[in-house]
């Protein structure tokens, strides 16, 4: 089946089974291996990609479903050569570490800033609450989305 | 495992909500299943859990209906809440009527798995999988909600009681799409409760989970739907607790009478979750603490 869906703000088609899950579609023939598989059914987040701006599990998904849509993985959160802002916030506030989590990380922190500018601590806690992190104790993820909230407000709302 | 089989899946879209029927139904005749891929939070979990598939099996065509329009979608009119099968728990928990008119949804759709989950998950694919365990399906126990089907042969609406005739079973053909559900909300502030027991852990699946809504007049409850998760083979509607709320003033309902009730209303099994007696123990807890709320004195 083919399938056309905007992928970090560029149009793109793919040929594949439309049950291929899109976190497969991503990391092979897409050619964005950023987005991480972690569990495959849901529970850990790893794979956290942006549907049309909102967060979902890319194991779960199906290419097939993806017709039309915008998808945002972590990719699409720097260029080429710099690591966008909230990536650069958290390796400075130590928000990852062996960064298995860190791309669904990402995603779902850019998914809360994006809607809201100001969140609490329990707000970002409850966006992060499907990805799970074995190293960092969540603390400084948290610590590290509250810094980049604030410099993007510094900045004026740009990311 | 047979993820691996995911692929060999043919996928269609159906062009309408009658075409869907047609398809589903001559295929249905023909002895061939259709799985309707709304989220896909139940079914892909599924394929990945299930044994691989004898050559031989056929597999079952899919059929997109996640942005099926006519499956989509949350309306209000004249106090009737619709809420389209297909719509998801995040389209839920953010719509103003549903802030405004169902708090209750709010809250089960904002502890329904994490926030990956509820942009995916609906109340379509909640209802079909059937689970006991199931946190829509207890709040549309607790609305009282009609769940609106239709097949080839038309549309109908099965109420919650006449819905569940045992474990994963229901009275809805296997023919029948889910279309909706529809709630007669309660007048504007009624109490409420929705408390998921016994997990702090956003994505777990809850040991005991309690949906109820309630109308007072008074000293008395004139209205009230309980449904309860995780403590039958079926979503408990707990028959037994509503009949002695609603038959006495709140002052005379004891604790005593009250365990009473939801015990001879649930039937908990141990498994890897929690044991019997902590459900019960639970599902006393979380009852007597609605009615606490709504002024008995338990
Ligand atoms: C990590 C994780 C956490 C979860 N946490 C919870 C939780 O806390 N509480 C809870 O209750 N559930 C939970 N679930 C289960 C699941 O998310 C819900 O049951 C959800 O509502 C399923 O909806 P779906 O659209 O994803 O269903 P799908 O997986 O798309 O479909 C499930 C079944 O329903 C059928 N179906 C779908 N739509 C229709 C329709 N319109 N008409 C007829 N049949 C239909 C499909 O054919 C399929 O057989 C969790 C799942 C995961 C993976
Ligand atoms: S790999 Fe998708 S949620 Fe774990
Ligand atoms: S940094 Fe290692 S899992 Fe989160």
């Amino acid at each position: 089946m083919k399938i056309t869906l905007t992928l970090n703000g560029l149009s793109r088609e793919v040929d594949l089974p439309p049950l291929v899950r899109l976190l497969d579609a991503l990391r092979g023939p897409l050619g964005l291996p950023g987005t991480k598989e972690g569990c495959g059914e849901g529970e850990c987040g790893s794979c956290t990609v942006l549907l049309d701006g909102a967060p979902v599990n890319a194991c779960l998904v199906s290419i097939g479903q993806c017709e039309g849509r915008a998808v945002t993985t972590v990719e699409g959160l720097s260029d080429a050569t710099h690591l966008g802002p909230l990536a650069r916030c958290f390796v400075d506030h130590g928000g990852a570490q062996c960064g298995i989590c860190t791309p669904g990380m990402l995603i779902s922190a850019e998914a809360l800033l994006a809607r809201r500018p100001e969140p609490s601590d329990e707000e970002i806690r409850e966006a992060i609450a499907g990805n799970l992190c074995r190293c960092t104790g969540y603390q400084r993820i948290v610590d590290s989305i509250r810094e980049a909230s604030r410099e993007r407000r510094q900045a004026g709302g740009a990311s | 495992m047979s993820l691996a089989d995911l692929p060999l899946h043919d996928m269609r879209r159906a062009a309408s909500l009658d075409a869907l029927c047609g398809l589903v139904s001559e295929r249905h005749a023909r002895g061939e299943a259709t799985v309707l891929l709304a989220g896909g939070t139940d079914w892909v979990v599924e394929q990945e859990l299930k044994p691989p598939r004898p050559d031989a099996d056929p597999l079952p065509l899919v059929v997109d209906v996640s942005r099926m329009d006519e499956l989509r979608g949350i309306t209000v009119t004249r106090g009737l809440l619709r809420i389209g099968a297909a719509t998801t728990y995040l389209e839920m928990r953010r719509h103003p009527a549903i802030l405004e008119r169902a708090p209750m949804l709010v809250e089960m759709a904002r502890e329904l798995g994490a926030i990956q989950i509820q942009a995916r998950g609906t109340l379509g694919g909640n209802l079909a999988t059937a689970s006991p365990a199931a946190d829509g399906v207890a709040a549309l126990a607790a609305y009282d909600a009609s769940i609106v089907v239709k097949s080839v042969r038309g549309e109908r609406r099965i109420p919650f009681s006449a819905l569940q005739t045992g474990y994963k079973q229901s009275s809805r053909a296997p023919d029948e799409v889910i279309v909706a559900v529809e709630i007669a909300l309660p007048p504007e502030g009624s109490p409420w409760i929705w408390r998921k027991v016994g997990t702090r852990r956003a994505q777990a699946i809850s040991k005991v989970a309690l949906a109820g809504i309630a109308v007072r007049s008074e000293d008395r409850v004139v209205r009230l739907g309980l449904g309860m998760a995780s403590v039958a083979p079926v979503t408990a509607t707990l028959f037994q607790t509503r009949a002695l709320v609603l038959s006495r003033p709140l002052p005379a309902i004891t604790a005593d009478a009250l365990d009473a009730a939801v015990l001879s209303d649930i039937a908990p099994i141990d498994d890897v979750r929690s044991t019997r007696e902590y459900r019960k123990h639970a599902a006393k807890a979380v009852v007597r603490g609605f009615l606490r709320d709504l002024g008995a004195p338990v």
